[in-house]
This record gives structure tokens, C-alpha cells and sequence, in this order.
């Protein structure tokens, strides 16, 4: 079966290769307000985790699925498959680690990396405070399990209407963020119960790490221990509540990521 | 309809049968209503201006809706029918089901949210998720139970198969020398000269042996396949000197052949010398039945440090190595032509006699020939 179709992959833009990696609970629809802006100098490559958004639900294997890794040898493949030159990964939360993966993997496909609200271990251990206990994400889970629709069907929009953004498809709305709840239950698990702290110093590409001020998931102390980490690494605080400031502030955003290439 | 007979906007606000809250973008309080705070246990000035919708969920509710609803908000502007858990102060969580709108508000945007308590929905909802996991739980052990059944049947067919295939084999090498027997009589009714009637007699006697071999086969086969392996009476005895006694019977019942012995050391050890001669026996049958014709067998006994070896050599073609792995294993023969193989249990007798002895079995088929070998350990002390 194709990659492309596979992981969903769209390409807009022209110019060197730009790829977009979004996080856990989402699709690429994520960075709709930011592919735009980079298509006008760049070859944005989108694509959905298999299992996330379009991706082919069939190629969802539990045990390949079972580790973040068979993730980037699936981010390795679309790069072969349509990258002409090195690309700027751009990862956000649990990609940026993924993109991280693929960068070690196969270095020559990758330029640099930027990473949205990464966390390389998400658990609390020891000295390293990562945010959370295990029983959080236990928690996590069961608020998971019993939103069960939540992730298969979307009656928000039919029953609320999204009255003041008429430029979204409908068909869009009705399926942003949407898959299988197994499938979604088992990322979260695969995403927040991973730690990749041993890998950061094997990072040598350059890094933009892309820290939000107030955020639950990746709190500062975690983008901080990062850059001490990743030897080639920038850190850049963007004033945000929440873990997606890619959504909410996708100019700064626009802008932090612009500063770092323009130094490349 | 005077404007006194019914409530104002405020009390219908603080006083609707569900939970209220007004939060900005961020998630700040802006405004909660009297049925959310009686529900949360806290008061009004608790949560407005200091306190985070998201700060007033469970922490999986938190990550939850950083990852998922906050994005899904931004995207569509709303959601609906979201189930979620809310703290309250001096009291388990609250199960509620939420709906939110995301509306602009003087340029900026505000979040309203609608709570209802969900708590016999959560208990019935985690009823079904129980019932859910055991029904999961059951088709699993069902699944299980299938495969050992479909295992289990194999097995018995395999038996089946087997058990009708060596009553043809046994009753295919006893009619062979039933009629040398039957034949012998016919001619010893006619009346045959003296020199003849030995001749007679001694194929009857070698026709009695063979099913001899075969019956005690047989008896030492279901003995091995019933799980209590061969019987082996081991005593202190000197292995070297009952081979040595058995490859010299062995020599007068295969005229034939040429049969050498090669000894190096001694070897007196506990050991069942009985069972070791015959299995060097069934060795030494082998190599007559499929071993080049003409060409010398040796068996080669041998006292080691570890114990001892007996080892047969015999020229010939190569063993296939499709069959080498099976070789052992019950009722698998070669390609030599038929009368002359027993049921294809020497092999497995072999093995059963060297397990027993705490030792194994080995095969070298090659252009230089076959040979077996039986390594058994000199028992501790």
C-alpha cells in the first residue's frame, strides 16, 4: 500500500521541503493556520500519524503500533517517498519526540527540527519532573474511556453549529480529530507513558525547542531540561496558555520558527 | 404578563437546573451560577477571577482537554456531550456532562459552558465499560478454549492415524514370517532329508526371532508412548565386555555382514548393560538393512572422562536431510526396500534407552557414511 495514502499526505507549497508532525488527540489539521504562511516560501508536507485523522486505519498494527518508533520509521518512508532535499521537521508534542526518532534514524533526510511543546517523558522521576504521576495518566485513560463517542462520531457541530467560522468545511469540522477510540487509547498510553530522555543528546541536527508559557503538558521546567539536553538547541518562549500555540498563537509562533530558519 | 410573574435574567441564570460558567479564552472564570457553586461545594469567590475551568478538572480531564477539546474548540467552536469529572472540595469527583460554546465577545472570545450532573449515567456507563471488559475478557477465553480443543483434536487424530498405521506395519511384518513358518511346515509334511530339515528348522528359528524382536518392540514402544519410558535397571557392570558379548551374537544372527569392534578403555559403571546391547543391536540392524552391501559396520565403544560412547559406522548412501530430524521419532523409516525393516521403532527405542540413561543420541550422515552415537554420563557419585 502507498505512503502517501497510508499517512494521508498532502503537499502545498513550493520551495525546500517544510514537514508538519502533529500531536496526540489530533490530526494535521492542527496546522491549518500555520501550513499556509510556510507555503508561500516552502513544500509543506502534511500528513496524519497512522491511526490520527485519515490516515488508512487498516494499516494500524497494536503490536508494530506498540512503541513511538515504528511512528518515525513511518515519517522516514513519506520523506523518502516526496522530500527532494533535507527537511525542516516541525513537530508538535509527542512528534516533536517522533520527530526526534526519525531524525536519529536517518539524519540525512532531515535539515533541522522544531519542536511545539515537546516532553521527552511525561512522568515525574526523581530529579526530573516531567508533570505528572502515573496514576494521571490512569486518569487520563478513564476520562478517555468514558468519552468513548467523543473520538467515533462529533454531533457538537450538527447540534451547536459553528456560526462564526463559515470558512470551515463541513466535512472538515465533522471529522477534525476524529478515530477510532481503541486507537486513540492506545496512543495515549504509548505517548505518555514513553521516555525518551536517554536520545536527547543524540541530537545533533539544529533544534528550535518552542516552549509555551503556561503549559499543563509541557510544563517550562521540561522545555528547559531539553535545551540542556540537545546540544545544537534554541529555546524560544511564546506567551500561551494551553499546549497548542500553534492554534492559539500562530503569529508568534510564525515568527519564533522564522527567526530560527532565518539563522540556518 | 406583568414583568414581576416571572424571574429576572439573573435568577434565572443562577437558579437554572443545570451548571453555568462564563470563561475567556484562556479558560479564566469569568462567572459561575448558584447551582455550579452548590455542586462544587466552594464559593462564588473561589473560582472567579482565580481559578481555570481546566484547573477545576480531574487531571486526566486537564490532558484531556489540552489535547483534544481545546483544539476541537478552536477548530468548530463548540462541543457537546463531553463527559468529564470536576473537583470539588471535600468530596469525590463530580461526574458532569459538559457542552461548550466558544462566542465572540467585544473582541475577544468567551467560553460558555452548560454542566449537568451525570452521576447514575457515570454509574450506569461504568457498569456497561465492566461489562464491556468481562464480555472482552470471555470471547478471549473462548478463543483460548477453541484453540485447545482444535489442539487437542490434532493431537488425538494424529494418534488415531498413527494407531492405524502400525497395526498395517505389525500386521505386515508378522505375516511375513507366519508364512516362512507356514511354508516350513508344508515341506516338513512332505518329508525332506536331514540336511534339509536343518536348513527349515533354522528359518523357522530366525522367523520366531524377528517377531520376537518385534512383540519385545512393541512392548518397550507402549511402555515408552505411555509416558513411563523404558524400564531400566541399572547395576554396576562392565559396558566394554557386554557389548563386546552382544556384537559377537550379533556377528552369528548377520552372517552376512562384516562386523568389526573397536573398544578403547574400560568401563565399569552403573548402567542397564541389557538395554545398551540392544540398542547397539537395533544400530547394528539398521546398518545392515540400509548400509552399503559388502562394505564393513563398526561399532566403536569408548570409555571418556564424562562417561561413555558407543558409536556404529556404516557405509552407504547419506540419510536424507528432509528425514534427520524425524529420525527419531516413532514409525519414520527409510528408503531401504521393505521385508527387511522392522515397524520403524528402533530408532525411537534407541533414543528411549539412551534417555534413560541420561544421555543422548546423535547422527553424522554424510559421503563417508552414517553413523550413530550414544553418549551416556558416568553417573555422580
Amino acid at each position: 500500500m502507498s505512503v502517501l495514502r497510508r499517512n494521508n499526505v498532502m503537499l502545498i507549497g513550493k520551495g525546500p521541503p517544510m514537514l508538519f508532525l502533529h500531536g496526540f488527540g489530533c490530526d494535521q489539521n492542527m496546522w491549518r493556520l500555520l501550513a499556509p504562511h510556510f507555503a508561500e516560501t516552502h513544500t509543506c508536507i502534511l500528513m496524519d500519524l497512522v491511526g490520527s485523522g485519515k490516515s488508512d486505519l487498516a494499516a494500524y498494527d497494536r503490536q508494530r503500533y506498540d512503541t513511538l518508533h515504528a511512528y518515525a520509521e513511518d515519517v522516514c518512508e513519506v520523506l523518502e517517498e516526496v522530500a527532494s532535499a533535507p527537511a525542516i521537521c516541525i513537530g508538535h508534542s509527542v512528534s516533536a519526540m517522533i520527530g526526534l526518532l526519525a531524525n536519529l534514524r536517518c539524519p540525512d533526510a532531515f535539515l533541522a527540527q522544531v519542536m511545539v511543546g515537546p516532553s521527552p517523558c511525561y512522568i515525574n522521576d526523581g530529579d526530573y519532573v516531567g508533570g505528572f504521576e502515573r496514576k494521571d495518566i490512569e486518569s487520563l485513560l478513564e476520562t478517555m474511556e468514558s468519552n468513548y463517542l467523543g473520538w467515533s462520531s462529533n454531533m457538537a457541530p450538527a447540534i451547536m453549529g459553528a456560526p462564526e467560522q463559515p470558512e470551515l468545511a463541513v466535512e472538515l469540522t465533522n471529522s477534525f480529530c476524529r478515530t477510532d477510540p481503541e486507537i486513540a487509547k492506545q496512543f495515549a498510553r504509548v505517548t505518555f507513558l514513553s521516555d525518551l530522555r536517554s536520545e536527547l543528546p543524540r541530537l545533533h541536527a539544529p533544534t528550535l525547542i518552542l516552549q509555551c508559557s503556561d503549559d499543563l503538558i509541557a510544563p517550562r521546567a521540561v522545555g528547559e531540561y531539553m535545551h540542556r539536553q540537545i546540544p545544537n538547541s534554541t529555546l524560544a518562549i511564546i506567551d500561551n496558555v494551553g499546549h497548542c500555540p500553534h492554534l492559539s498563537a500562530p503569529s508568534a509562533s510564525a515568527t519564533a520558527i522564522e527567526r530560527f530558519i532565518a539563522q540556518l | 404578563m406583568s414583568p414581576a410573574s416571572i424571574p429576572g435574567p439573573e435568577q434565572l441564570y443562577d437558579s437554572a437546573p443545570c451548571g453555568l460558567l462564563l470563561a475567556d479564552g484562556n479558560g479564566d472564570v469569568l462567572l459561575v451560577n448558584d447551582v455550579l457553586c452548590t455542586w462544587l461545594q466552594c464559593g462564588r469567590e473561589e473560582l472567579v477571577g482565580r481559578k481555570r475551568f481546566q484547573d477545576l478538572l480531574t487531571v486526566g480531564g486537564r490532558i484531556f482537554w489540552q489535547t483534544h477539546l481545546q483544539p476541537l474548540l478552536r477548530m468548530q467552536a463548540s462541543v457537546a456531550e463531553v463527559k468529564l469529572d470536576m473537583m470539588r472540595s471535600g468530596g469525590p469527583p463530580l461526574p458532569v456532562m459538559v457542552n461548550i460554546s466558544e462566542r465572540p465577545w467585544n473582541e475577544r472570545k468567551l467560553l460558555h459552558i452548560a454542566i449537568f450532573v451525570a452521576e447514575d449515567r457515570h454509574k450506569y456507563e461504568r457498569e456497561l465499560l465492566l461489562q464491556r471488559r468481562r464480555a472482552e475478557e470471555l470471547s478471549q477465553q473462548h478463543a483460548r478454549d477453541e484453540q485447545q480443543i482444535s489442539d487437542a483434536r490434532a493431537q488425538a487424530e494424529d494418534r488415531a492415524r498413527f494407531a492405524e498405521q502400525l497395526v498395517g506395519m505389525v500386521s505386515h511384518d508378522i505375516r511375513n514370517p507366519l508364512s516362512v513358518i507356514q511354508m516350513s511346515a508344508v515341506l516338513l509334511d512332505r518329508g525332506v532329508s536331514a540336511e534339509q530339515q536343518r536348513q527349515v528348522t533354522g528359518r523357522i528359528t530366525r522367523a520366531v526371532r524377528r517377531m520376537q524382536h518385534l512383540i519385545a518392540d512393541l512392548l518397550d514402544f507402549s511402555q515408552a508412548r505411555l509416558g513411563r519410558g523404558l524400564s531400566i535397571r541399572k547395576r554396576s557392570c562392565d559396558l566394554q565386555q557386554a557389548i563386546a558379548d552382544g556384537v559377537a551374537e550379533l556377528a552369528l544372527a548377520f552372517p552376512e555382514s562384516s562386523l568389526r569392534h573397536e573398544r578403547v578403555g574400560t568401563a565399569v559403571m552403573e548402567a542397564d548393560p541389557d538395554r545398551i546391547v540392544q540398542a547397539v543391536g537395533n544400530l547394528v540392524a539398521n546398518a545392515v538393512n540400509h548400509g552399503a552391501r559388502g562394505e564393513p559396520i563398526t561399532v566403536r565403544s569408548e570409555a571418556v572422562e564424562s562417561g561413555f560412547r558407543v558409536s556404529v559406522h556404516n557405509r552407504g548412501k547419506p540419510i536424507a536431510a528432509g528425514l534427520l530430524p524425524r529420525l527419531f521419532e516413532p514409525m519414520v523409516r527409510g528408503a531401504a526396500p521393505g521385508a527387511a525393516q522392522g515397524v520403524g521403532l528402533g530408532l525411537f527405542i534407541v533414543r528411549e534407552i539412551a534417555r534413560g540413561h541420561g544421555g543422548t543420541v546423535d547422527v553424522h550422515s554424510g559421503e563417508e557414511g552414517t553413523s550413530f552415537e550414544i553418549t551416556i554420563p558416568r553417573p555422580h557419585p
